[in-house]
């Protein structure tokens, strides 16, 4: 047993997956589902594809049993989506083999990864070791694309038979903003207690030039803002120069995308709040009589 | 008429994990608790029961150890998923299956659901667990049983032996359709569970709780991760808290300090 088996639904995702086992002997195939079956760069990639055109996670079972049966790899590897972590999660229950996700640096020893991810929220970092054949779910934009071109082969791969019947799809209200590459952040959190009031970080963001984000009960929740403004171990990973989380309480599963903040201010009324210890800067006050103020002292500033 | 059966994590309190003087995780001074989706698990199967009749079994299957020390904590999830709607508890607590991992855990599941004679019209799961994070266990128990598996589900309705979900995917919204019985998990989405009222707690106390150990259990996985390393993430912070006699006074020492830090871009 050798070689990799890819699994993702963009071009991005087989480029990073690809990357991340540049190291393991053997051969490579590819399979393409949902959106990236329809993208020419696939007939680029320089290792064979089979390409199919759904993204049921049924039918990607299927299609890497298929392949798993063919090719005998010993990792099957893709990013950590829902419909990867849905699929191969019953890929690897059919087989009773080890899974790793949310993986986000891998080492092949012999016939066993070694492998480094989020433990306990992501309030600790764990390494583990598990024997091959396994699947693998790394962390979107942590390993380094393969970006070589080069032509091969892509063939079509058809499976039918589902489980579960798929009645409707309906589209998400999504913004397209792009909060891995804002400089400044505001967060916005239960603490605000009307859709309207989010005025008031809207208007902080205007005045610092920054881009709003939410923890997740306002965007996946109350919908208050669009999904992509949701940040944390299962929303959006950010790195600004500064973040301003205002009405947030400071939850291990938020507190992990904003990790790599260089400033963290918090604004919350209650002094116990988790946030303060994981702050440099912290105000305790209430976010309906603090931030008029902030505003204020920002306008002045920006006239002088 | 069948169960419902909800898996029940004892999971590791992230919110007071622990480092021993090396920066190792100190894994036996953090607390088990009730793994926080599980309770929107719990929620959604006290409303279902209403239309599935049949009775709610929380699984627990122990993944932290030692058994011994651990115990408290374990009968302390298992009361509380009582409170919280089950009416039978199935723990399973051996320390060969400690440190667990998923194909350990889902193995465990599927000899559970036999040996306690469930008979399942669905498998309700949380999407993901707070310690590991893995959301896999439900996969595998659908796998392994050869159930349909509806994973992310933000909306659940059974009727005329069907489950009905709305899938929520990272760019849209999927309904689907599955036989039941069916595994799926859920998302914290999924309903706002309430907390137990003072009745549903003291009747939890006469609910049974059934122990078992793997040899009751027969055919379970034996563990093949290996925890080579887990460390505490300390990001040092400041926590400097900003302190003023007027509102006024504290916003602007609160731009001057951000000023200083070279984070204004005003
Ligand atoms: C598996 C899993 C994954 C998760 N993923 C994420 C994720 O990716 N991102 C995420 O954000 N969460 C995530 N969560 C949820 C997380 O655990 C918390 O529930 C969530 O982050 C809480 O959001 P919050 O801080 O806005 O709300 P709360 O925890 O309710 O905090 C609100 C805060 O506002 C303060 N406040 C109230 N009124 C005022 C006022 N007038 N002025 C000032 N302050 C005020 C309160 O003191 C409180 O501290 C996840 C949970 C699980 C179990």
């Amino acid at each position: 047993m050798a070689g990799a088996l890819i699994v993702g639904s963009s071009i991005q995702e087989i480029r990073e997956a690809l990357g991340a086992v540049s190291s393991l002997e053997g051969e490579k195939v590819v399979l393409a589902y949902g959106k990236a079956a329809e993208n020419e760069a696939l007939s680029k990639l320089g290792v064979k594809v089979y390409k199919l055109n759904s993204s049921h996670p049924d039918h990607i079972v299927k299609a890497v049993e298929q392949l798993f049966e063919k090719f005998k790899p010993s990792i099957i590897i893709g990013w950590i989506t829902k419909n990867n972590r849905a699929a191969l999660s019953y890929f690897a229950g059919l087989h009773d083999i080890p899974m790793a996700t949310d993986v986000t640096e891998l080492g092949i020893e012999g016939d066993h990864v070694v492998y480094k991810r989020g433990f306990l929220s992501e309030r600790a970092i764990a390494r583990e070791k598990i024997p091959t054949p396994a699947v693998v779910l790394i962390n979107q934009k942590v390993f380094a694309p393969v970006e070589a071109e080069a032509s091969a082969q892509v063939e079509e791969i058809h499976v039918e038979e589902e489980k579960v019947v798929l009645k409707e799809v309906k589209p998400k209200m999504l913004s397209g903003i792009n909060l891995e590459d804002a400089e400044i952040i505001v967060g916005v959190g239960r603490g605000f207690k009307k859709k309207e009031d989010l005025q008031l970080a809207f208007k902080l963001a205007e005045l610092l030039g920054a881009q709003v984000g939410a923890s997740r009960p306002i965007a996946a929740d109350y919908k208050w803002l669009p999904e992509d403004a949701w940040i944390g171990i299962s929303g959006k990973r950010v790195a600004p120069k500064l973040y301003i989380a205002i009405g947030i309480s400071g939850a291990p599963q938020h507190m992990a995308g904003v990790m790599n903040s260089k400033i963290i201010v918090a604004i919350n009324k209650d002094k116990s709040a988790p946030i303060f210890k994981q702050a440099d800067y912290g105000v305790v006050a209430d976010l309906y009589q603090f931030l008029p103020v902030l505003i204020k002292k920002l306008e002045e500033r920006k006239k002088k | 008429m069948g169960d419902i059966v909800v898996l029940v994590k004892p999971a590791l309190n992230p919110d007071m994990v622990r480092a021993k003087p090396d920066g190792a995780v100190d894994l036996d001074a953090i607390p088990l608790k009730l793994d926080d989706i599980d309770a929107n698990a719990l929620f959604e199967a006290q409303k279902l029961k209403k239309t599935l009749g049949g009775k709610i079994a929380a699984l627990l299957i122990l993944t932290w150890g030692p058994v011994a020390r651990r115990q408290k904590d374990l009968r302390m999830v298992a009361q509380e998923a009582l409170a919280r709607g089950a009416d039978e508890a199935h723990i399973v607590a051996d320390d060969e299956i400690i440190p667990g991992d998923p194909v350990t855990t889902a193995s465990a599941v599927v000899a559970t659901i036999k040996k306690a004679g469930l008979n399942p019209d669905l498998i309700l799961v949380a999407e993901a667990s707070i310690d590991q994070t893995t959301g896999q266990v439900a996969g595998r128990v659908a796998a392994k049983l050869g159930y349909p598996y509806i994973s992310f589900a933000r909306k659940l309705e059974v009727s005329d032996g069907k489950v009905i979900a709305e899938r929520d995917l990272e760019e849209h919204i999927e309904v689907v359709e599955a036989p039941l019985p069916a595994v799926v998990s859920v998302t914290q989405e999924i309903n706002e569970p309430r907390p137990p009222t003072l009745i549903q707690i003291r009747r939890a106390g006469k609910k049974p709780q059934n122990y078992y150990k793997i040899s009751d259990l027969g055919d379970v996985k034996k563990p093949v991760k290996e925890i080579l390393e887990q460390r505490i993430l300390t990001v040092a912070r400041k926590q400097i808290i900003i302190e003023g006699d007027t509102l006024e006074e504290i916003a602007e020492k609160l731009i001057e300090a951000l000023e200083k830090e070279g984070v204004l871009k005003i």
